[in-house]
């Protein structure tokens, strides 16, 4: 492969590429990001080499491996183009018959097919299923026509354009103009102009700059950055080099969580095939501008996402942050000028440069411009990536998007913001998402993770959990953090045991304020946010758990397993799956569990037939006492 | 070296660009608490007790002052309702785990009696609140690096690096009351040093503190 | 070389000395003052380094104790050249990584985690070599391996068993499975087995919430786990 010299080389490499492709042929796309490859995406596409292998249908048939088109809950997905025909959840097994009927024969697999569970119709294309019908996929629609290892599929779809024409047709001031007046914020949860930011890089004196990914996404719940980066790994590497021309820096590094292997993995190969055709490297396009980027994984540590402590350990120093009352953005890694933004963000560059900052800014609201990427998990029927207008309401997308709450249970909750964030109740669900809506609630958008809670959740355990991660995850230098956290942890614990006072609450609510007020950096400060959000919302649930209830029946302290003499029916099954013997019963004899012996795992509740739904959780009210042994069944009529 | 003027508890205060608010303070014989702070050690930024309020531009907000640069025209406060409580507080935090000289001290100073957030049952102070004074001395100025933190969050704790016993045994420099408020706790020769060949991942904290690290 | 004043030859030697004189003459093709002047050079080399001095011998009946701790950490029985041996080749693969970085001070940690991916821990030795070669003060590879979660400074298991317990696992019954885990395990979150066969261990998000709860075993991925299938998989492993 010749490195390319000239925009007019990208150009005429891009035709050629063209050139070879048919719209029209049939092609097989398998998505194979990190949770398709759970669900057995990779299965599938053996499967489907090998079947049009055997029909020698090599030449007719296109196939490829795409990135994460975001409806991880259906997957492994398979798209059929160019009619767009949705597959989902296929197995290995229904390769052979996705062959021979809808690539020969022109018809749909029915049981393949998304049903709507509104209507109870099928769905047959891909733009038609709901989940992606109301939203704007400007950057997540790229995934499913790409296959991530593959850079001339980036170049297929008008890959590096963008770079093109900032090279050859822009300066740098310019291009930052350009992002000034798009109003892009950074994605990354802080949500700082990205355009000042880079002009703030620009303006301070130094030779070397630098420019920096953060792709470090800890929060729990968000996967957005893991889906861009797996899926297109390209356009942020085009985002990048975009910026550091803008910014007049020539090196910069990819900080990537190790958790992500795939993730690591995708972006080395985009990179080195990026340097292979020039487009990193010295002398790029012919344009005399020199960028090299070098991937830095991390390690296993949440706090080595803040900023400044990312560019600790870039530096090869313990990722912990430090007092920060320079921007990095003057004094950044080893005291230079960096310019460190999200994936997202860097990802949302290209389309703005080659669409416009008219383009961008006319999607939004009034301060939040453009799209976002959220992570919609948890008790919802359709997860997965979602990628909508800022503005659009919580109501919208868990209801239109995420298909409602399953099983019938009823709302609870809203988790935005991952550990810096909070929950919110069904009264404030038509707020409109973006960057300072939500803080009405008491949350933050964050970086999108959206986490939805129904009547099974309680409150404070959700409020211990973050709590307990982020005290996992601090890093133990300041005071307020390290000591209040471990104190505010110990009476999350009491509270949720049924041990707690109000006195307990008011010392919580006093070290939130302190952890808040004095800690060093943005995860101690924002730390308390889960539990001053969940006292706010939810106080009757700690009021609750401290008259010793837990209203959702989960905390294990406050909870009895008891089975129902009038329901049981003796099927045995829950004392097969008690993994420590604590149910007696045996044929026509109703079943009991010695509270004694009983761990609260769950197991039971979980395998007693619906038909019987003998189990019952009790808390907060007197356990019926334990019928005779050997009472024999109800039989159910 | 540009001269800036500044204001801290009302009073104009003089500083060379580059110091510190804290630095500035002290010219000026203002007394701001610290705990990790140490004039010949770079700054840490991490007990808190020296955060003031600052003022520019009509913003406010808090910050440490140990870290702080000094800029013209502007307005600290170093007391405050909010900033007594905050160091309450983190007196309450610590003082259970080292209940000893400076801090007590300070405890009085604040109006601090007894801490709400006792150790628990069985739990011993540990003497060591994590300032990190030695480690930095250890690095910066004895360029020995014997002893260093170890663990995150929770279980951060102050070690001996194993192997290094016997030049420690030398120097205990680190634990003399200029560098280690935590306790005038002279311990012996032989835990000072120890062998390699404890069981790793073995550290010796010169601190008798409860973690799964200790041995 | 100059002839000196000082003679040396007819000295008395035993027969084992003459054997080994005699045998070192027919290896080497040289003559017995050839001979006898090297065997000078070489003591005066072995002076200069101090080879001579007591601590330099305990230093290396250290380092071979320190070989054979490791083969025992390892739960190996090694018998001394062998651990030793064993102990060179990690050193030496150490040595590859560091150069694969190009020696970088900053890319410490990138190199602590090729170790821990090659050796599924980092030994003592590995780390104070990159110490050496970084020439970054042992405290703080300490502090670096006691920080990150990745790093182990005990053997892990053959198998790795990661629970997922990000937000999203959580709220779809995470922490079950990892009761369950730990249960069929017999040893805790963060633990290995007694017989080095699996390590337990707990991760804040893997990225696939739309699969929760999630666990990962030697890197292959299962979602929308249920306790039942926790035994199925650890069982299916040998």
């Amino acid at each position: 492969m010749n490195k390319l010299k000239s925009a007019s080389d990208l150009e005429e490499l891009r035709k050629q590429i063209l050139s070879r492709r048919d719209p029209k042929k049939p092609c097989i796309t398998v998505c194979s990001g990190t949770a398709c490859r759970a669900t057995g995406c990779e299965k599938v596409s053996a499967a489907f080499q090998g079947e049009l292998k055997k029909q020698k249908l090599m030449n007719k048939v296109d196939f490829r491996t795409t990135g994460c088109p975001g409806f991880c809950e259906r997957g492994p997905i398979v798209v059929i183009q160019p009619e767009g025909i949705f597959y989902q959840e296929v197995e290995a097994k229904d390769v052979g018959e996705i062959v021979s009927e809808t690539i020969l024969n022109k018809r749909v697999i029915d049981r393949l097919l998304y049903t709507d569970p509104q209507t109870g119709q099928k769905v047959v294309l891909e733009k038609e299923v709901p989940f992606y019908k109301k939203q704007k996929r400007i950057l997540l629609d790229s995934n499913s026509l790409i296959d991530p290892g593959k850079i001339e599929d980036y170049l297929a779809i008008g890959g590096y354009s963008a770079l093109s024409k900032v090279l050859f047709e822009m300066k740098p001031e310019q291009v930052i103009d350009v992002i000034k007046q798009s109003g892009l914020r950074g994605r990354g949860g802080a949500g700082f102009p990205t355009g000042i930011k880079w002009e703030t890089c620009r303006r301070t004196k130094g030779d070397t700059k630098y420019v920096i990914c953060n792709a470090d996404e800890g929060d729990p719940g968000a996967f957005a950055n893991r889906g861009l980066l797996e899926g297109n790994p390209q356009s942020v590497l085009e985002g990048m080099l975009i910026g550091a021309y803008a910014i007049g820096s020539s090196e910069g590094f990819i900080y990537v969580r190790q958790e992500y292997p795939l993730a690591v993995e995708n972006v080395a190969l985009a990179i080195e095939q990026a340097e292979e055709y020039g487009l990193l490297g010295k002398n790029i396009l012919g344009s005399g501008f020199d960028f090299k980027i070098t991937i830095h994984r991390g390690a296993g540590a949440f706090v080595s996402g803040e900023s400044s402590a990312l560019m600790s350990a870039i530096e090869g120093k313990v990722g912990e942050p430090r007092p920060k009352y320079v921007h990095t953005s003057v004094k950044g890694i080893w005291d230079r000028p960096s310019c460190l933004n999200n994936v997202e963000t860097w990802a949302t560059v290209p389309p703005i440069i080659t669409k416009g900052a008219d383009w961008f800014n006319s999607m939004g609201t009034e301060r939040s411009k453009g799209t976002k990427i959220f992570s919609l998990v948890g008790k919802v029927n359709n997860t997965g990536l979602v990628e909508v207008p800022m503005g659009m309401t919580l109501r919208e997308i868990i209801t239109d998007i995420g298909g409602g709450i399953p099983n019938g249970k009823k709302f609870k909750a809203v988790q935005t913001g991952g550990p810096s964030g909070g929950c919110i109740p069904e009264k404030f669900l038509d707020l409109p998402v973006d960057f300072d809506e939500l803080a009405k609630a008491g949350s933050i958008m964050g970086s999108g993770g959206m986490i939805v809670m129904d009547e099974d959740t309680c409150m404070v355990d959700t409020a211990k959990y973050f709590t307990n991660f982020l005290a996992d995850e601090s890093c133990g230098k300041c005071i307020p953090c390290r000591e209040g956290l471990r104190q505010m942890l110990k009476i999350l614990n009491a509270v949720t045991a049924g041990k707690a006072t109000q006195d307990d609450i008011k010392r919580l609510e006093e070290l939130s304020e302190v952890v808040r007020d004095a800690s060093l950096c943005a995860l101690g400060q924002t730390a308390p946010n889960p539990v001053l959000s969940t006292l706010r919302h939810f106080r009757d649930e700690y009021e609750a758990h401290i008259k010793g209830s837990c209203p959702a029946k989960v905390c294990k302290e406050l909870v009895t397993y008891y089975i129902d003499p009038e329901k049981c029916q003796a099927c045995g099954l829950c004392l097969k799956n008690c993994p420590v013997g604590a149910i007696s019963g045996k044929k026509e004899v109703v079943h009991v569990i010695d509270p004694e012996k009983c761990i609260k795992c769950d197991a039971c509740f979980e395998v007693c037939p619906d038909k019987f739904n003998a189990v019952a959780k009790i808390s907060g009210e007197a356990v019926p006492p334990a019928v005779p042994q050997g009472t024999r069944v109800k039989k159910r009529r | 070296m540009n001269t800036v003027t500044l204001k801290i508890d009302g009073k104009a205060v003089k500083a060379e660009e580059g110091m510190t608010v804290l630095q500035a303070a002290n010219s000026a014989g203002i007394d701001i608490p610290t705990l990790c702070y140490h004039d010949k050690l770079e700054p840490f930024g991490a007990c808190r007790f020296c955060m003031v309020e600052v003022t520019k531009g009509g913003r406010s907000k808090l910050v440490a002052s140990c870290c702080y640069p000094v800029e013209d025209a502007l307005i600290v406060r170093t007391d405050s309702e909010r900033i007594n409580r905050i160091r309450k507080v983190l007196l309450e935090l610590i003082l259970p785990l080292a209940p000893v000289g400076p801090l007590l001290g300070l405890a009085k100073k604040y109006g601090v009696k007894e801490s709400r957030f006792p150790l628990d049952k069985g739990e011993e102070p540990s003497y060591c609140i994590l300032c990190g004074r030695c480690v930095r001395y250890c690095a910066e100025i004895k360029k020995l690096n014997a002893i260093g933190f170890v663990g995150r969050g929770i279980d951060r704790m102050v070690a001996l690096v194993p192997g290094i016993g016997d030049e420690c045994v030398a120097c205990r420099e680190c634990y003399e009351a200029s560098i280690c408020e935590g306790g005038k706790f002279v311990p012996s020769a032989e835990e000072f040093a120890y062998p390699l060949h404890r069981s790793w991942p073995f550290f010796k904290s010169p601190r008798r503190r409860q973690t799964p690290h200790d041995d | 070389m100059e002839k000196s004043k000082s003679k040396y030859v007819g000295v008395r030697i035993t027969d084992q000395q003459a054997s080994v004189l005699s045998r070192l003459q027919k290896d080497s093709k040289l003559s017995k003052t050839e001979i006898l002047l090297q065997g000078l050079d070489f003591l005066d080399e072995f002076y200069s380094l101090g080879l001579d001095k007591q601590p330099l011998s305990e230093e290396l009946s250290a380092l071979e104790n320190e070989a054979l701790h490791h083969a025992a950490e390892l739960k190996r029985v090694r018998r001394r050249e062998e651990a030793i041996r064993e102990m060179v080749q990690e050193l030496r693969n150490v040595d590859e990584i560091v150069d694969k970085y190009q020696c970088d001070k900053s890319a410490v940690i990138q190199i602590l985690l090729d170790i821990q991916a090659e050796n599924h821990w980092l030994p003592r030795h590995a780390l104070m070599w990159v110490s050496e070669r970084l020439d970054i003060p042992m405290s703080q590879i300490l502090h670096l391996a006691t920080f990150y979660k990745a790093f182990s400074l005990k053997p892990r298991g053959k198998h790795l068993v990661t629970v997922c317990l990000g937000t999203a696992c959580h709220v779809r019954g995470g922490p079950r499975i990892l009761d369950h885990a730990e249960r069929v395990l017999g040893i805790k979150a963060g633990e290995t087995t007694e017989d080095l066969k699996f390590t337990l261990e707990s991760v804040n998000c893997l990225g696939c919430c739309a699969l929760g709860p999630v666990i990962v075993v030697d890197g292959n991925y299962h979602g929308k786990m249920s306790p039942s299938n926790v035994g199925k998989i650890l069982s299916s492993c040998t």
